[in-house]
Protein backbone atom coordinates (compact mmCIF):
# COMPACT_ATOMS: atom_id res chain seq x y z
CA UNK A 1 0.00 0.00 0.00
CA UNK A 2 1.09 3.51 -0.66
CA UNK A 3 1.98 5.52 2.38
CA UNK A 4 -0.37 8.19 1.20
CA UNK A 5 -3.17 5.67 1.43
CA UNK A 6 -2.31 4.24 4.83
CA UNK A 7 -4.76 6.51 6.64
CA UNK A 8 -7.92 6.56 4.58
CA UNK A 9 -10.43 9.33 5.17
CA UNK A 10 -12.97 8.44 7.84
CA UNK A 11 -16.58 7.89 6.89
CA UNK A 12 -18.57 10.44 8.85
CA UNK A 13 -21.95 9.40 10.20
CA UNK A 14 -24.83 11.83 10.47
CA UNK A 15 -26.13 12.45 13.99
CA UNK A 16 -28.96 10.15 15.08
CA UNK A 17 -32.30 11.27 13.75
CA UNK A 18 -33.80 11.29 17.25
CA UNK A 19 -31.45 14.04 18.42
CA UNK A 20 -33.08 17.45 19.00
CA UNK A 21 -32.66 19.85 16.05
CA UNK A 22 -30.04 22.51 16.75
CA UNK A 23 -30.61 26.05 15.53
CA UNK A 24 -29.32 26.65 12.01
CA UNK A 25 -25.75 27.96 11.97
CA UNK A 26 -24.79 26.31 15.27
CA UNK A 27 -22.33 24.15 13.33
CA UNK A 28 -19.48 26.23 11.84
CA UNK A 29 -19.61 24.12 8.64
CA UNK A 30 -23.05 25.50 7.91
CA UNK A 31 -21.69 29.02 7.76
CA UNK A 32 -19.34 28.14 4.87
CA UNK A 33 -20.79 29.70 1.69
CA UNK A 34 -21.80 27.40 -1.15
CA UNK A 35 -19.58 28.53 -4.04
CA UNK A 36 -20.94 26.86 -7.18
CA UNK A 37 -23.26 24.33 -8.82
CA UNK A 38 -21.30 21.30 -7.63
CA UNK A 39 -21.22 22.75 -4.13
CA UNK A 40 -25.00 23.13 -4.21
CA UNK A 41 -25.47 19.47 -5.24
CA UNK A 42 -23.04 18.27 -2.58
CA UNK A 43 -24.65 20.42 0.09
CA UNK A 44 -28.25 19.42 -0.64
CA UNK A 45 -27.29 15.74 -0.41
CA UNK A 46 -24.88 15.81 2.51
CA UNK A 47 -25.45 19.05 4.42
CA UNK A 48 -29.05 20.13 3.88
CA UNK A 49 -28.82 22.34 6.99
CA UNK A 50 -26.03 24.27 5.28
CA UNK A 51 -28.38 25.03 2.38
CA UNK A 52 -31.13 26.09 4.81
CA UNK A 53 -28.73 28.38 6.66
CA UNK A 54 -27.25 29.89 3.50
CA UNK A 55 -30.73 30.68 2.19
CA UNK A 56 -31.23 32.91 5.22
CA UNK A 57 -28.07 34.90 4.53
CA UNK A 58 -27.92 38.10 2.46
CA UNK A 59 -26.97 37.40 -1.15
CA UNK A 60 -28.66 34.02 -1.24
CA UNK A 61 -29.87 34.84 -4.76
CA UNK A 62 -26.76 33.27 -6.30
CA UNK A 63 -27.38 30.03 -4.48
CA UNK A 64 -31.01 30.01 -5.54
CA UNK A 65 -29.97 30.68 -9.15
CA UNK A 66 -27.42 27.85 -8.98
CA UNK A 67 -30.00 25.44 -7.56
CA UNK A 68 -32.56 26.36 -10.21
CA UNK A 69 -30.01 26.04 -13.02
CA UNK A 70 -28.96 22.57 -11.88
CA UNK A 71 -32.63 21.59 -11.51
CA UNK A 72 -33.37 22.68 -15.07
CA UNK A 73 -30.33 20.84 -16.47
CA UNK A 74 -31.10 17.65 -14.53
CA UNK A 75 -34.76 17.81 -15.52
CA UNK A 76 -33.80 18.22 -19.18
CA UNK A 77 -31.47 15.22 -18.99
CA UNK A 78 -34.12 13.06 -17.35
CA UNK A 79 -36.62 14.29 -19.94
CA UNK A 80 -34.33 13.14 -22.76
CA UNK A 81 -34.15 9.70 -21.11
CA UNK A 82 -37.96 9.65 -20.94
CA UNK A 83 -38.08 10.78 -24.58
CA UNK A 84 -35.92 7.84 -25.75
CA UNK A 85 -38.95 5.62 -25.15
CA UNK A 86 -40.71 7.03 -28.23
CA UNK A 87 -37.80 8.77 -29.96
CA UNK A 88 -38.40 11.28 -32.77
CA UNK A 89 -39.90 14.57 -31.67
CA UNK A 90 -40.25 13.28 -28.12
CA UNK A 91 -36.48 13.51 -27.74
CA UNK A 92 -36.87 17.29 -27.45
CA UNK A 93 -40.56 17.53 -26.51
CA UNK A 94 -40.33 15.31 -23.40
CA UNK A 95 -37.45 17.26 -21.79
CA UNK A 96 -39.12 20.58 -22.56
CA UNK A 97 -42.44 19.41 -21.13
CA UNK A 98 -41.00 17.77 -18.01
CA UNK A 99 -38.88 20.84 -17.22
CA UNK A 100 -41.70 23.30 -17.89
CA UNK A 101 -44.10 21.13 -15.88
CA UNK A 102 -41.77 21.12 -12.92
CA UNK A 103 -41.10 24.86 -12.98
CA UNK A 104 -44.74 25.83 -13.62
CA UNK A 105 -45.91 23.55 -10.77
CA UNK A 106 -43.42 25.20 -8.43
CA UNK A 107 -44.41 28.70 -9.54
CA UNK A 108 -48.13 27.97 -9.25
CA UNK A 109 -47.70 26.61 -5.74
CA UNK A 110 -45.15 29.14 -4.46
CA UNK A 111 -47.64 31.84 -3.36
CA UNK A 112 -49.76 29.32 -1.45
CA UNK A 113 -46.67 27.95 0.30
CA UNK A 114 -45.75 31.45 1.43
CA UNK A 115 -49.29 32.09 2.69
CA UNK A 116 -49.48 28.75 4.47
CA UNK A 117 -46.11 29.38 6.12
CA UNK A 118 -47.31 32.79 7.32
CA UNK A 119 -50.54 31.23 8.62
CA UNK A 120 -48.44 28.72 10.58
CA UNK A 121 -46.67 31.60 12.30
CA UNK A 122 -43.48 31.31 10.29
CA UNK A 123 -41.13 34.26 9.91
CA UNK A 124 -39.78 33.11 6.52
CA UNK A 125 -39.46 35.79 3.84
CA UNK A 126 -40.75 35.15 0.32
CA UNK A 127 -37.16 34.92 -0.94
CA UNK A 128 -36.36 32.24 1.60
CA UNK A 129 -39.49 30.28 0.70
CA UNK A 130 -38.53 30.59 -2.97
CA UNK A 131 -35.05 29.28 -2.10
CA UNK A 132 -36.49 26.31 -0.23
CA UNK A 133 -38.68 25.44 -3.22
CA UNK A 134 -35.54 25.67 -5.40
CA UNK A 135 -33.89 23.23 -2.95
CA UNK A 136 -36.89 20.92 -3.25
CA UNK A 137 -36.60 20.97 -7.06
CA UNK A 138 -32.84 20.44 -6.92
CA UNK A 139 -33.09 17.38 -4.68
CA UNK A 140 -35.92 15.94 -6.75
CA UNK A 141 -34.15 16.34 -10.07
CA UNK A 142 -30.73 15.07 -9.00
CA UNK A 143 -32.42 11.99 -7.58
CA UNK A 144 -34.19 11.56 -10.91
CA UNK A 145 -30.76 11.62 -12.55
CA UNK A 146 -29.82 8.77 -10.22
CA UNK A 147 -32.81 6.84 -11.52
CA UNK A 148 -32.05 7.73 -15.15
CA UNK A 149 -29.90 4.66 -16.02
CA UNK A 150 -32.64 2.35 -14.70
CA UNK A 151 -35.32 4.28 -16.58
CA UNK A 152 -33.26 4.08 -19.77
CA UNK A 153 -32.83 0.29 -19.50
CA UNK A 154 -36.59 -0.15 -19.13
CA UNK A 155 -37.50 2.36 -21.84
CA UNK A 156 -35.38 0.35 -24.30
CA UNK A 157 -37.02 -2.93 -23.42
CA UNK A 158 -40.73 -2.26 -23.26
CA UNK A 159 -43.38 -0.90 -25.61
CA UNK A 160 -46.02 -0.40 -22.96
CA UNK A 161 -46.77 3.28 -22.28
CA UNK A 162 -48.68 2.27 -19.15
CA UNK A 163 -45.73 0.31 -17.73
CA UNK A 164 -43.25 3.10 -18.47
CA UNK A 165 -45.67 5.69 -17.11
CA UNK A 166 -45.99 3.73 -13.87
CA UNK A 167 -42.22 3.41 -13.61
CA UNK A 168 -41.60 7.14 -14.16
CA UNK A 169 -44.33 7.96 -11.66
CA UNK A 170 -42.73 5.68 -9.07
CA UNK A 171 -39.33 7.34 -9.58
CA UNK A 172 -40.90 10.78 -9.47
CA UNK A 173 -42.76 9.89 -6.26
CA UNK A 174 -39.61 8.65 -4.51
CA UNK A 175 -37.67 11.75 -5.59
CA UNK A 176 -40.52 14.02 -4.48
CA UNK A 177 -40.68 12.33 -1.06
CA UNK A 178 -37.01 13.14 -0.46
CA UNK A 179 -37.51 16.70 -1.72
CA UNK A 180 -40.50 17.25 0.52
CA UNK A 181 -38.59 15.83 3.47
CA UNK A 182 -36.00 18.57 2.91
CA UNK A 183 -38.73 21.19 2.72
CA UNK A 184 -40.41 19.94 5.91
CA UNK A 185 -37.08 19.88 7.77
CA UNK A 186 -36.41 23.46 6.66
CA UNK A 187 -39.85 24.70 7.68
CA UNK A 188 -39.43 23.12 11.11
CA UNK A 189 -36.88 25.89 11.75
CA UNK A 190 -39.43 28.58 10.92
CA UNK A 191 -42.57 27.28 12.53
CA UNK A 192 -43.56 24.55 15.01
CA UNK A 193 -46.90 23.87 13.37
CA UNK A 194 -46.59 21.75 10.25
CA UNK A 195 -50.32 21.49 9.44
CA UNK A 196 -50.25 24.20 6.78
CA UNK A 197 -47.28 22.57 5.11
CA UNK A 198 -49.07 19.20 4.99
CA UNK A 199 -51.99 20.80 3.16
CA UNK A 200 -49.59 22.51 0.77
CA UNK A 201 -47.78 19.22 0.07
CA UNK A 202 -51.10 17.63 -0.93
CA UNK A 203 -51.83 20.56 -3.27
CA UNK A 204 -48.33 20.47 -4.77
CA UNK A 205 -48.58 16.72 -5.46
CA UNK A 206 -51.97 17.16 -7.13
CA UNK A 207 -50.69 20.00 -9.31
CA UNK A 208 -47.69 17.98 -10.43
CA UNK A 209 -49.84 14.93 -11.16
CA UNK A 210 -52.22 17.07 -13.20
CA UNK A 211 -49.20 18.28 -15.22
CA UNK A 212 -48.85 14.71 -16.55
CA UNK A 213 -52.27 15.15 -18.17
CA UNK A 214 -52.01 18.84 -19.06
CA UNK A 215 -48.72 18.38 -20.93
CA UNK A 216 -49.47 14.95 -22.39
CA UNK A 217 -47.99 13.11 -24.09
CA UNK A 218 -44.68 13.12 -22.18
CA UNK A 219 -44.41 9.42 -23.10
CA UNK A 220 -45.85 8.05 -26.32
CA UNK A 221 -46.71 10.09 -29.41
CA UNK A 222 -49.43 12.52 -30.53
CA UNK A 223 -50.25 14.70 -33.52
CA UNK A 224 -49.98 17.91 -31.55
CA UNK A 225 -47.41 19.21 -29.07
CA UNK A 226 -50.09 19.85 -26.43
CA UNK A 227 -53.44 18.03 -26.00
CA UNK A 228 -56.58 19.38 -27.66
CA UNK A 229 -58.90 17.85 -25.09
CA UNK A 230 -58.86 18.75 -21.38
CA UNK A 231 -58.69 15.86 -18.97
CA UNK A 232 -58.24 15.17 -15.28
CA UNK A 233 -55.09 13.13 -14.64
CA UNK A 234 -56.96 10.12 -13.25
CA UNK A 235 -59.16 9.81 -16.34
CA UNK A 236 -56.05 10.23 -18.54
CA UNK A 237 -54.32 7.38 -16.71
CA UNK A 238 -57.42 5.20 -16.89
CA UNK A 239 -57.66 5.77 -20.64
CA UNK A 240 -53.98 4.89 -21.05
CA UNK A 241 -54.47 1.71 -19.02
CA UNK A 242 -57.58 0.73 -20.99
CA UNK A 243 -55.76 1.36 -24.26
CA UNK A 244 -53.46 -1.39 -23.02
CA UNK A 245 -50.41 0.16 -24.63
CA UNK B 1 -4.27 -20.62 30.58
CA UNK B 2 -7.14 -20.67 28.13
CA UNK B 3 -7.72 -16.95 28.73
CA UNK B 4 -4.07 -16.28 27.91
CA UNK B 5 -4.43 -18.33 24.72
CA UNK B 6 -7.53 -16.41 23.78
CA UNK B 7 -5.71 -13.15 24.41
CA UNK B 8 -2.78 -14.31 22.27
CA UNK B 9 -5.17 -15.38 19.52
CA UNK B 10 -6.92 -12.00 19.70
CA UNK B 11 -3.60 -10.21 19.55
CA UNK B 12 -2.57 -12.17 16.46
CA UNK B 13 -5.96 -11.59 14.93
CA UNK B 14 -5.83 -7.83 15.41
CA UNK B 15 -2.25 -7.71 14.10
CA UNK B 16 -3.44 -9.57 11.01
CA UNK B 17 -6.24 -7.09 10.57
CA UNK B 18 -3.87 -4.14 10.76
CA UNK B 19 -1.60 -5.91 8.30
CA UNK B 20 -4.50 -6.60 5.98
CA UNK B 21 -5.93 -3.13 6.10
CA UNK B 22 -2.71 -1.24 5.71
CA UNK B 23 -0.33 -3.61 3.98
CA UNK B 24 -1.35 -3.27 0.37
CA UNK B 25 -3.64 -1.28 -1.82
CA UNK B 26 -3.82 -4.21 -4.21
CA UNK B 27 -6.43 -6.79 -3.50
CA UNK B 28 -4.73 -10.12 -2.93
CA UNK B 29 -6.37 -13.52 -2.80
CA UNK B 30 -5.44 -13.93 0.86
CA UNK B 31 -7.42 -10.79 1.67
CA UNK B 32 -10.56 -12.56 0.46
CA UNK B 33 -10.86 -14.28 3.83
CA UNK B 34 -10.94 -10.88 5.56
CA UNK B 35 -13.67 -9.72 3.18
CA UNK B 36 -15.67 -12.92 3.69
CA UNK B 37 -15.15 -12.68 7.45
CA UNK B 38 -16.93 -9.37 7.30
CA UNK B 39 -15.13 -7.88 10.30
CA UNK B 40 -16.24 -4.22 10.23
CA UNK B 41 -13.00 -3.07 11.89
CA UNK B 42 -10.96 -4.22 8.89
CA UNK B 43 -13.47 -3.51 6.17
CA UNK B 44 -14.13 0.07 7.33
CA UNK B 45 -10.70 1.10 6.09
CA UNK B 46 -11.18 -0.68 2.79
CA UNK B 47 -14.51 1.02 2.26
CA UNK B 48 -13.19 4.44 3.17
CA UNK B 49 -10.47 4.59 0.56
CA UNK B 50 -10.68 4.20 -3.20
CA UNK B 51 -7.68 2.24 -4.37
CA UNK B 52 -7.48 1.22 -7.98
CA UNK B 53 -5.66 -2.04 -7.27
CA UNK B 54 -8.25 -3.14 -4.79
CA UNK B 55 -11.15 -2.21 -7.05
CA UNK B 56 -9.58 -4.18 -9.90
CA UNK B 57 -9.18 -7.07 -7.46
CA UNK B 58 -12.88 -6.97 -6.64
CA UNK B 59 -13.77 -6.87 -10.33
CA UNK B 60 -11.44 -9.83 -10.93
CA UNK B 61 -13.12 -11.84 -8.16
CA UNK B 62 -16.57 -10.97 -9.55
CA UNK B 63 -15.54 -11.97 -13.08
CA UNK B 64 -13.98 -15.22 -11.91
CA UNK B 65 -16.47 -16.29 -9.25
CA UNK B 66 -19.70 -15.29 -10.98
CA UNK B 67 -18.31 -16.36 -14.36
CA UNK B 68 -17.43 -19.85 -13.16
CA UNK B 69 -20.77 -20.28 -11.44
CA UNK B 70 -22.60 -19.12 -14.56
CA UNK B 71 -20.54 -21.46 -16.72
CA UNK B 72 -21.34 -24.41 -14.47
CA UNK B 73 -25.02 -23.53 -14.68
CA UNK B 74 -24.98 -23.08 -18.45
CA UNK B 75 -23.09 -26.33 -19.02
CA UNK B 76 -26.34 -28.16 -18.35
CA UNK B 77 -27.65 -26.79 -21.63
CA UNK B 78 -24.43 -26.92 -23.67
CA UNK B 79 -20.71 -26.04 -23.48
CA UNK B 80 -21.39 -23.00 -25.70
CA UNK B 81 -23.99 -21.74 -23.23
CA UNK B 82 -21.40 -22.25 -20.49
CA UNK B 83 -19.02 -20.01 -22.43
CA UNK B 84 -21.70 -17.34 -22.84
CA UNK B 85 -22.54 -17.46 -19.14
CA UNK B 86 -18.89 -16.98 -18.29
CA UNK B 87 -19.33 -13.46 -19.67
CA UNK B 88 -23.00 -12.81 -18.93
CA UNK B 89 -23.05 -13.52 -15.19
CA UNK B 90 -20.28 -11.03 -14.29
CA UNK B 91 -21.81 -8.59 -16.78
CA UNK B 92 -25.13 -8.59 -14.89
CA UNK B 93 -23.38 -7.90 -11.59
CA UNK B 94 -21.09 -5.17 -12.91
CA UNK B 95 -23.85 -3.49 -14.95
CA UNK B 96 -26.15 -3.49 -11.92
CA UNK B 97 -23.40 -2.00 -9.76
CA UNK B 98 -22.62 0.74 -12.26
CA UNK B 99 -26.23 1.39 -13.28
CA UNK B 100 -27.27 2.06 -9.70
CA UNK B 101 -24.01 3.64 -8.54
CA UNK B 102 -25.27 7.20 -8.79
CA UNK B 103 -28.58 6.42 -7.11
CA UNK B 104 -26.96 4.40 -4.32
CA UNK B 105 -24.45 7.20 -3.77
CA UNK B 106 -27.28 9.72 -3.35
CA UNK B 107 -29.47 7.52 -1.15
CA UNK B 108 -26.80 6.86 1.50
CA UNK B 109 -26.41 10.49 2.66
CA UNK B 110 -30.14 11.12 2.30
CA UNK B 111 -30.87 8.17 4.57
CA UNK B 112 -28.41 9.24 7.24
CA UNK B 113 -24.89 8.03 6.39
CA UNK B 114 -22.63 10.61 4.79
CA UNK B 115 -20.78 8.35 2.36
CA UNK B 116 -18.95 9.75 -0.64
CA UNK B 117 -19.98 8.45 -4.05
CA UNK B 118 -16.91 6.25 -4.33
CA UNK B 119 -17.35 4.90 -0.81
CA UNK B 120 -20.90 3.73 -1.50
CA UNK B 121 -19.76 2.24 -4.81
CA UNK B 122 -16.95 0.48 -2.93
CA UNK B 123 -19.38 -0.96 -0.36
CA UNK B 124 -21.73 -2.30 -3.05
CA UNK B 125 -18.76 -3.69 -4.96
CA UNK B 126 -17.45 -5.39 -1.81
CA UNK B 127 -20.86 -6.92 -1.21
CA UNK B 128 -21.05 -8.26 -4.78
CA UNK B 129 -17.49 -9.54 -4.43
CA UNK B 130 -18.62 -11.64 -1.47
CA UNK B 131 -21.57 -12.95 -3.52
CA UNK B 132 -19.24 -13.83 -6.41
CA UNK B 133 -16.69 -15.49 -4.15
CA UNK B 134 -19.37 -17.64 -2.51
CA UNK B 135 -20.93 -18.51 -5.88
CA UNK B 136 -17.49 -19.27 -7.34
CA UNK B 137 -16.81 -21.66 -4.49
CA UNK B 138 -20.07 -23.45 -5.32
CA UNK B 139 -19.24 -23.68 -9.03
CA UNK B 140 -17.57 -27.13 -8.77
CA UNK B 141 -20.57 -28.45 -6.83
CA UNK B 142 -23.00 -27.08 -9.39
CA UNK B 143 -20.86 -28.53 -12.17
CA UNK B 144 -20.91 -31.88 -10.41
CA UNK B 145 -24.71 -31.76 -10.03
CA UNK B 146 -25.14 -30.77 -13.66
CA UNK B 147 -22.72 -33.49 -14.76
CA UNK B 148 -24.84 -36.06 -12.94
CA UNK B 149 -28.12 -34.73 -14.34
CA UNK B 150 -29.38 -35.83 -17.78
CA UNK B 151 -28.27 -33.11 -20.20
CA UNK B 152 -30.79 -30.69 -21.64
CA UNK B 153 -28.98 -30.61 -24.97
CA UNK B 154 -31.01 -32.20 -27.74
CA UNK B 155 -33.78 -33.38 -25.41
CA UNK B 156 -37.32 -32.66 -26.47
CA UNK B 157 -38.84 -33.95 -23.22
CA UNK B 158 -37.36 -32.52 -20.05
CA UNK B 159 -37.45 -34.58 -16.90
CA UNK B 160 -39.30 -32.28 -14.52
CA UNK B 161 -37.76 -33.91 -11.46
CA UNK B 162 -34.27 -33.18 -12.80
CA UNK B 163 -35.26 -29.69 -13.94
CA UNK B 164 -36.81 -28.82 -10.58
CA UNK B 165 -33.85 -30.22 -8.68
CA UNK B 166 -31.33 -28.11 -10.60
CA UNK B 167 -33.58 -25.05 -10.36
CA UNK B 168 -34.01 -25.50 -6.60
CA UNK B 169 -30.28 -25.95 -6.13
CA UNK B 170 -29.61 -22.68 -7.96
CA UNK B 171 -32.19 -20.85 -5.84
CA UNK B 172 -30.74 -22.20 -2.59
CA UNK B 173 -27.13 -21.40 -3.53
CA UNK B 174 -27.83 -17.91 -4.87
CA UNK B 175 -30.01 -17.12 -1.85
CA UNK B 176 -27.26 -18.29 0.49
CA UNK B 177 -24.66 -16.13 -1.28
CA UNK B 178 -27.00 -13.12 -1.24
CA UNK B 179 -27.87 -13.49 2.44
CA UNK B 180 -24.22 -13.96 3.43
CA UNK B 181 -23.14 -10.84 1.52
CA UNK B 182 -25.99 -8.68 2.77
CA UNK B 183 -25.47 -9.68 6.40
CA UNK B 184 -21.86 -8.53 6.09
CA UNK B 185 -22.89 -5.35 4.32
CA UNK B 186 -25.42 -4.65 7.07
CA UNK B 187 -22.81 -5.15 9.78
CA UNK B 188 -20.48 -2.78 7.97
CA UNK B 189 -23.18 -0.15 7.43
CA UNK B 190 -24.18 -0.49 11.09
CA UNK B 191 -20.61 0.01 12.18
CA UNK B 192 -20.16 3.04 9.89
CA UNK B 193 -23.41 4.76 10.83
CA UNK B 194 -23.59 3.70 14.47
CA UNK B 195 -27.31 3.13 13.99
CA UNK B 196 -29.15 -0.07 13.16
CA UNK B 197 -32.11 1.85 11.79
CA UNK B 198 -29.97 3.88 9.35
CA UNK B 199 -28.11 0.72 8.26
CA UNK B 200 -31.40 -1.11 7.67
CA UNK B 201 -32.83 1.78 5.63
CA UNK B 202 -29.76 2.05 3.41
CA UNK B 203 -29.47 -1.70 2.94
CA UNK B 204 -33.15 -1.93 2.03
CA UNK B 205 -32.92 0.98 -0.43
CA UNK B 206 -29.79 -0.43 -2.10
CA UNK B 207 -31.25 -3.92 -2.23
CA UNK B 208 -34.51 -2.70 -3.74
CA UNK B 209 -32.70 -0.71 -6.43
CA UNK B 210 -30.25 -3.50 -7.26
CA UNK B 211 -32.97 -6.16 -7.39
CA UNK B 212 -35.13 -3.96 -9.59
CA UNK B 213 -32.41 -3.23 -12.15
CA UNK B 214 -30.69 -6.61 -11.79
CA UNK B 215 -33.89 -8.52 -12.61
CA UNK B 216 -34.37 -6.53 -15.79
CA UNK B 217 -30.73 -6.97 -16.84
CA UNK B 218 -31.09 -10.72 -16.31
CA UNK B 219 -34.19 -10.58 -18.47
CA UNK B 220 -32.35 -8.75 -21.25
CA UNK B 221 -29.35 -11.08 -21.09
CA UNK B 222 -31.44 -14.26 -21.07
CA UNK B 223 -31.00 -17.22 -21.58
CA UNK B 224 -28.72 -18.45 -18.83
CA UNK B 225 -29.80 -22.05 -19.28
CA UNK B 226 -32.40 -21.87 -22.00
CA UNK B 227 -35.12 -24.10 -23.27
CA UNK B 228 -33.89 -27.28 -24.99
CA UNK B 229 -36.18 -26.57 -27.94
CA UNK B 230 -34.63 -23.14 -28.58
CA UNK B 231 -31.17 -22.52 -30.01
CA UNK B 232 -28.21 -21.61 -27.81
CA UNK B 233 -27.69 -17.85 -28.15
CA UNK B 234 -25.90 -15.04 -26.37
CA UNK B 235 -29.01 -12.81 -26.69
CA UNK B 236 -32.49 -13.84 -27.70
CA UNK B 237 -33.62 -11.94 -30.83
CA UNK B 238 -36.37 -10.37 -28.70
CA UNK B 239 -34.03 -9.45 -25.83
CA UNK B 240 -35.26 -5.87 -25.72
CA UNK B 241 -38.95 -6.69 -26.17
CA UNK B 242 -41.02 -6.64 -23.00
CA UNK B 243 -39.64 -6.55 -19.52
CA UNK B 244 -39.35 -8.86 -16.56
CA UNK B 245 -42.16 -7.26 -14.55
CA UNK B 246 -44.66 -7.18 -17.42
CA UNK B 247 -44.04 -10.89 -17.91
CA UNK B 248 -44.59 -11.59 -14.22
CA UNK B 249 -47.82 -9.54 -14.19
CA UNK B 250 -49.02 -11.28 -17.34
CA UNK B 251 -48.25 -14.68 -15.81
CA UNK B 252 -50.21 -13.75 -12.67
CA UNK B 253 -53.05 -12.51 -14.89
CA UNK B 254 -53.13 -15.83 -16.79
CA UNK B 255 -53.19 -17.67 -13.46
CA UNK B 256 -56.36 -15.92 -12.35
CA UNK B 257 -58.12 -15.71 -15.74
Amino acid sequence: MNDSHSTPPPIPANPPSGAPALPLGSNPDEAVPIPNFVGAIEAILRQPRRVMFQLRQPGSGRLIAAMLTVSVVCSLIYGVIAGTFSGGTQLWAAPVKSTCGLLISALICLPSLYIFSCLSGSSARLGEVFGLVAGLLLLMTILLIGFAPVAWVFSQSTESVAAMGALHLAFWLIATCFGLRFLSAAFAHYSHSGDGLKVWIAIFLLVMLQMTAALRPILGTADTFLPKEKQFFISHWMKSLKAGK
Amino acid sequence: MSRARAFARDAIGSRDLIHMSAATANFQVRQLSVLLGGNPAALKDWAASWEKGRVLGYVAVICTGAGLYGAAMGYWRSPVQAGYNLVKFPLVILATTMGNALLNGMLAPLLGLDLRFRQSLMLVLMSFTIVAAVLGSFAPIVFFIVWNTPSLAGQQEVSWAAYNFVQLTQVVLITFAGVAANLRLFRLLHSLSGSGSVARKILFAWLAGNLFLGSQLCWILRPFIGSPVLPVEFFRPNAFQGNFYETVFRAIGHLFS
